[in-house]
């Protein structure tokens, strides 16, 4: 981002958006910045800051919790209102000076596909608010992921809400303990009774997947995981993950 | 932009370009404890606290911070009154290079300052931000633990080293017995990976009834640059500024192979700013060899500064210098070069094949075997004769293996700074395990004189051999030399990973003949060595493939083959072991194999044949380094191998290994649980060639300067040589004041490799201190009115003369200088020792192996070592804490992967994954001391043995808990699964 010429800092969601809707300057949000910054394009003239805006509250009330999108990661792994899957998912995201600073929001416009807490958010039924300047509108997490790009045109990400309850339980492989996983699937048995299982590594956004999608899912390879490796292990986690939750 | 800055309590006025990091600011503004170690938050080491939490400066706009209070370790301590956090990492042996300790210490306050009693799991997730290369983890969570301790206002506990019983000595059917009690291990975290909390763990270690009584050596003194590191004190490279500094940045090549056409530099030298660029066209063609070693450097002299020519991506194409790193770079994106891409090879066994793409054909290649055919060097040696051994052989065996290729991943990057002195003399200040070699390799390249260089070698951040190299010095000093003005060129952790240098690649095969009763009759290891496109350490890590390989047990019949291939990947070079980790994958993989084979037990068929007290090392002559022939056969003087195995057998529970129940984890019937062995021996030190120098001065207080070549990249061998000088001269380690290395102040030394620095610089202080000695002897027998000089004894800051009379060493330094006969007690010493006393080691792992995904999850690592007499048992336990760190990493989960175009895929910290605090697997480390008669005080090295055993002690346990023997690292989870199946049917 060498070509960075304004930083701003505005305090209310509505300013936010009157900066990011000047069309003729390549503006971008800028949450914790621990992915923004080391990754953002030289040609990058403007970062909007949200540490003003007012969004990083965190409540939890009848079974409904509700984190602003610059509650940072390690805010939420501490609010006791978090579910102890999503918690749990918070730590395997990334080490204590990344939590400390990334944000829930930044991590949702990322759409990260090895994102445990993604997929953790996807089985909660997380749904994510999003403010334009004519208004806000509320999405499922799931239909974000597909059409961020479109969702995100002239508007940011404001809160993510989501039901607590429910059980939730997940598997993992991964080439150490503390490792970014190769494949991970979460589950959860929601309190009507609903199996939900998201799969992470296995699609280019993590993903809620029945069992008629696994077997058409594209399974992109890297050097740590083949295709047909990546396959066998949405497999196997995913029937760990049922027999956990007794699904 | 303007920014009000709160750093440590004020408030800071500050200037700075909306894009600049706050670690870029704060190192500006003198905050310096903040390091380097990545522009993207990796590492950790720019690590800060903001409004008390630690979060990365180097992933931080400045603009962020505006608003929040920002704390650096340069606030915690008042003076020389260090901090509870500080004094405990002082204490604990907790600092290494001390490049990261001022994050790890910041971590620590974070934590301490809202949890006053944390855990140890709680302890390591606090350190899960900072990778630490050189601690494995063990002494900085001790840290944390005794300072939270002092912070309750109790008293820390003991952290004295734990004297244990030796097994061997009390028990001679030890081997033959039923086996030690099961001690067991758990992950530090429990079950669950939380709330456990263990007691402190000092070093533990086996004294050795034939070691002198000692005052300074062998005590667990505090490290002579403790102080200065926990501080954040200015002390590395980059800890300077110069007035008018430019900054150097590197083209390097996107292509594999090509061949440069052309380079069109003028629209970069047209941007304001820019002052050099350099590339083939204007730089003369000087070959040479690159790796750090003595003269003559073993040739192929297979480089140029800059060729026309790039024969890896990452190769250097050109470098600029201009007022900025942002000139630089946009300078970088102006230089127009053409090539002409050719086809690369990867793979050492295509690229030796008839019609693969010659990678060195340039008509000025010298030196190697067979350029047109991608061989650099053709390696033979043998002993006796194997064809005739494996005839006589009951039984024959052979295993192929291979190793594959990682970074040493110092935190702190190469980095160099020259500047011409107000004498027009070149100086490097430079991050570097070899001075006096950068100052004689830099020479010719740079068309200066040797005595028109100086390097200086300030404090390194970690170097694990990466920078046993001359590998950036000359882009400098060409750019010093082009622009006037001081240059400062610092890799970036992607550069460091693809333009600097990795561990050798290989294909291993060995045979071996047995007889009936197990005993070795034959033994070949055949290699294919990948050197990538430069030789540098290409010939000698090969050679000591060979040596490691082939010398840890008896066998009258030997025989190593090795090619050594050129091929397009990122250069290998030096790496910690040197070619010994891969040999002793192989081997210790392959031994385990024929036990089993033989239905032998993996121990007892490994003691029946390993080398003994007495034993000749009979291939070393033959695999030598140097032009001096090594030809007397060396005789191993020291072993406590056996010692070693019995308390790694006993800390490991090595008898559940026969326990079925054990094997199976309740509850989770896809995990299998094994325990595996590997045997270890490494060198001290290359025979013949390695030498250290020092000198010793007295001070008008009694207190010595000792001025080495030697150079101490965070391993703690400045306090380990001070220990020596301290008890020669009979005075505690604060009077000797060391200082390590700058060619222009302090004597020769090869410098910082092949294990050598305690043993050779260790015996050239010894021996400087004893004529040092001497002449204070003769000086107190003057003042004291003594006839025979030798009588005089040395004890207590004084000289003590047979009847009682004594002068404190400050009034015989005052008369020696200023009173009567005057002089400076002054003397100057080197070594090079024609031995090279092996230490042993055994390494044991306990893992766990999903068989359904084929992670393995390593739950205990143990090694026992037998370093003859550690100088320092904390500083040479730390070596060995962070050696099978690193050597887990190498047979876990490190690998430089790539695209078909030989682009490295995972040049960054994560992608490329090393262990974090944590989710470390519990370690024990337990000192075995033996006497080593050639050795300073008894010592023998430490510092590359913990790098070989891990991998095969994984492999052995892998197969122990499933069946199944793997041939390849790292034991990733794909790997393993494959193996299962595979074996499965």
């Amino acid at each position: 981002m060498k070509g960075l010429k304004h930083y701003y800092r505005p305090d209310s969601v509505d300013e936010v958006l009157d900066l990011l809707a000047r069309p003729d300057v390549p503006s971008a949000l800028l949450g914790g910045g621990t992915s923004l910054i080391a990754t953002a394009p030289d040609d990058l003239q403007s970062v909007i800051d949200l540490q003003a805006a007012g969004l990083d509250h965190l409540d939890e009330k009848d079974g409904r919790l509700t984190a602003g999108a610059t509650a940072r990661l390690q805010d939420l792994a501490d609010f006791i209102g978090t579910p102890a899957l999503l918690r749990e998912a918070c730590y395997f995201e990334a080490p204590n000076t990344i939590r400390n600073a990334a944000t829930l929001g930044g991590l949702i416009a990322s759409a990260d596909p090895e994102s445990e807490l993604l997929a953790a958010l996807l089985v909660y039924e997380a749904r994510v608010v999003i403010q334009n300047r004519q208004g806000a509108v509320e999405s499922a997490l799931a239909e974000f992921l597909n059409e961020k790009s479109r969702l995100l045109q002239g508007a940011i990400i404001t809160e993510v809400r989501l039901p607590t309850g429910g059980r939730a339980a997940s598997a993992r492989v991964a080439r150490t303990p503390a490792d970014r996983p190769i494949v991970a699937a979460a589950g959860r048995v929601s309190p009507q009774g609903e199996l939900l299982i998201a799969l992470c590594g296995a699609a280019k956004t993590p993903l809620l997947a029945g069992p008629e999608a696994l077997d058409r899912l594209p399974y992109p390879a890297d050097f740590r995981g083949s295709s047909e490796y990546r396959r066998a292990m949405a497999g196997v986690l995913i029937r760990r993950v049922r027999a956990e939750l007794g699904a | 932009m303007d920014l009000e800055l709160n750093i440590n309590g004020n408030i800071h006025q500050i200037r700075c370009k909306p894009h600049e990091s706050l670690m870029r600011v704060l190192r500006r503004e003198g905050f310096i404890s903040v390091r380097f170690g990545s522009d993207t938050g990796e590492t950790g080491a720019a690590a800060i606290l903001l409004d008390g939490r630690l979060v990365n400066s180097d992933i931080l706009l400045a603009a962020q911070a505006e608003g929040h209070e920002i704390t650096t370790v340069e606030s915690l301590a008042r003076g020389i009154d260090l901090h509870p956090i500080q004094k405990a990492f002082v204490a604990t042996g907790a600092i290494q290079s001390g490049y990261s300790t001022p994050a790890m210490v910041l971590a620590a306050k974070a934590l301490l300052d809202r949890n006053p009693n944390p855990s140890e799991a709680e302890i390591r997730e606090a350190f899960s931000g900072i990778l630490d290369r050189e601690t494995g983890y063990v002494k900085p969570v001790q840290a944390v633990l005794q300072a939270a301790a002092v912070l309750r206002g109790e008293d820390p506990e003991n952290y004295d080293p734990i004297i244990l019983t030796p097994i061997t000595l009390v028990d001679d059917d030890f081997f033959s017995g039923p086996g030690p009690e099961a001690e067991g291990g758990e992950p530090w975290g429990g079950e669950d990976g939380g709330g456990a909390v263990r007691v402190a763990a000092p070093p533990k270690f086996i004294v050795s009834s034939d070691v002198p009584e000692t005052q300074v050596v062998g005590k667990p003194e505090i490290k002579v640059d403790a102080l200065k590191l926990v501080k954040g004190n200015p002390a590395f490279v980059d800890d300077i500024e110069m007035r008018n500094m430019l900054y150097a940045k590197l083209l390097t090549s996107p292509h594999a192979h090509a061949r440069i056409l052309d380079i069109d530099d003028r629209e970069a030298l047209a941007l304001p700013g820019v002052h050099a660029v350099i590339h083939y066209k204007n730089i003369p063609r000087v070959r040479y060899a690159s790796g750090g070693q003595s003269y003559p450097n073993p040739k192929p002299y297979d480089q140029v500064s800059f060729d026309d020519k790039v024969r890896y991506v990452g190769d250097r194409v050109a470098a600029v210098a201009a007022d900025s790193i942002e000139i630089a770079e946009q300078a970088l994106a102006h230089i127009r070069v053409e090539y002409e891409v050719l086809p690369a090879v990867f793979d050492e066994n295509e690229a030796i094949r008839e019609g693969a793409p010659v990678i060195h054909d340039e008509p000025d290649m010298e030196g190697a075997h067979d350029a047109s055919r991608n061989i650099s060097h053709l390696i033979e040696a043998h002993v006796g004769d194997v064809e005739t051994g494996f005839a006589r052989a009951d039984y024959v065996f052979e295993g192929q293996y291979r190793v594959h290729q990682v970074q040493q991943v110092p935190i702190e990057p190469h980095i160099c700074i020259g500047y011409w002195d107000p004498d027009e003399r070149l100086v490097l200040r430079t991050s570097t395990q070899v001075p006096f070699h950068v100052r004689r390799m830099v020479a010719p390249l740079l068309g200066l004189p040797v005595r028109r260089i100086r390097v200086i070698k300030p404090r390194i951040g970690g170097g694990f051999g990466a920078k046993q190299e001359m590998l950036i010095e000359d882009i400098v000093g060409h750019l010093v030399i082009a622009t006037g003005r001081p240059v400062r060129l610092e890799l970036t952790r992607q550069e460091e990973f693809v333009s600097s240098r990795t561990r050798h690649p290989q294909t291993i095969t060995f045979k071996t003949g047995v007889d009936k009763d197990g005993v070795l009759v034959a033994q070949e290891m055949t290699v294919v060595g990948n050197t990538g496109p430069y030789a540098t350490h290409g010939l000698t890590v090969q050679t000591v493939t060979g040596l490691r390989g082939l010398s840890s047990y008896n066998c009258p019949n030997k025989k190593f083959h090795c090619t050594v291939a050129y091929t397009n990947i990122p250069v290998p070079g030096a790496y910690r072991g040197y070619g010994g980790p891969q040999a002793l994958f192989a081997l210790e993989n392959h031994m385990d194999d024929i036990a089993n084979r033989l239905g032998m037990d993996v121990i007892a068929f490994r003691r029946a044949n390993w080398v003994r007290v007495g034993d000749p090392l009979d291939i070393a002559p033959h695999l030598g380094e140097g032009e001096s022939e090594v030809t007397e056969i060396p005789v191993i003087r020291s072993s406590g191998l056996e010692e070693c195995v019995a308390q790694g057998m006993q800390s490991i529970g090595w008898s559940r290994r026969n326990d079925p129940d054990w094997k199976r984890v309740p509850g989770k019937p896809h995990l299998r649980r094994g325990i595996g062995f590997a045997m270890c021996m490494h060198g001290t030190a290359i025979p013949g060639l390695d030498m250290g120098g020092a000198s010793i001065k007295i001070n008008d207080d009694g207190s010595f300067n000792v001025l080495v070549g030697a150079t101490d990249l965070g391993t703690g061998s400045d306090t380990a040589l001070a220990q020596i000088a301290a008890e020669v001269l009979g005075v505690r380690l604060e009077d000797i004041i060391i200082y390590s290395s700058d060619t222009d102040m302090t004597p020769f030394d090869t410098g910082a490799y092949a294990s050598s620095t305690t043993y050779i610089s260790g015996t050239a202080v010894k021996l400087a201190a004893e004529q040092v000695r001497a002449q204070i002897q003769e000086r107190a027998a003057l003042m004291l009115e003594v006839e025979n000089p030798g009588e005089i004894v040395l004890r207590d800051r004084c000289a003590h003369a047979p009847g009682g009379q004594f002068v404190t060493l400050e009034r015989l330094a005052l008369h020696s200088l200023h009173q009567d006969q005057q002089r400076q007690i002054m003397a100057t010493a080197s070594f090079v020792s024609p031995e090279s006393p092996p230490p042993f080691g055994a390494q044991f792992a306990e893992v766990e192996v999903d068989v359904e995904t084929g992670q393995v999850t390593v739950v205990r690592l143990v090694m026992a070592v037998d370093c003859g007499v550690a100088i320092n048992p904390i500083t040479a336990s730390g070596q060995v804490e962070g050696g099978i760190t690193q050597a887990l990493g190498y047979g876990h989960c490190e690998e430089m992967a790539y695209d078909e175009e030989g682009r490295m895929v995972n040049a960054a910290l994560g992608p490329y994954k090393i262990y974090r605090a944590d989710e470390m697997p519990e370690m024990e480390v337990i000192l075995v001391q033996t006497m080593e008669p050639s050795g300073p005080f008894g010592a023998k090295a430490v510092a590359e043995i913990p790098k070989d055993g891990v991998a095969p002690a994984m492999a052995n346990a892998i197969f122990d808990a499933t069946g199944v023997r793997i041939h390849q690292i790292p034991f990733t989870p794909e790997r393993v699964w494959k193996a299962l199946r595979e074996n499965k049917g």
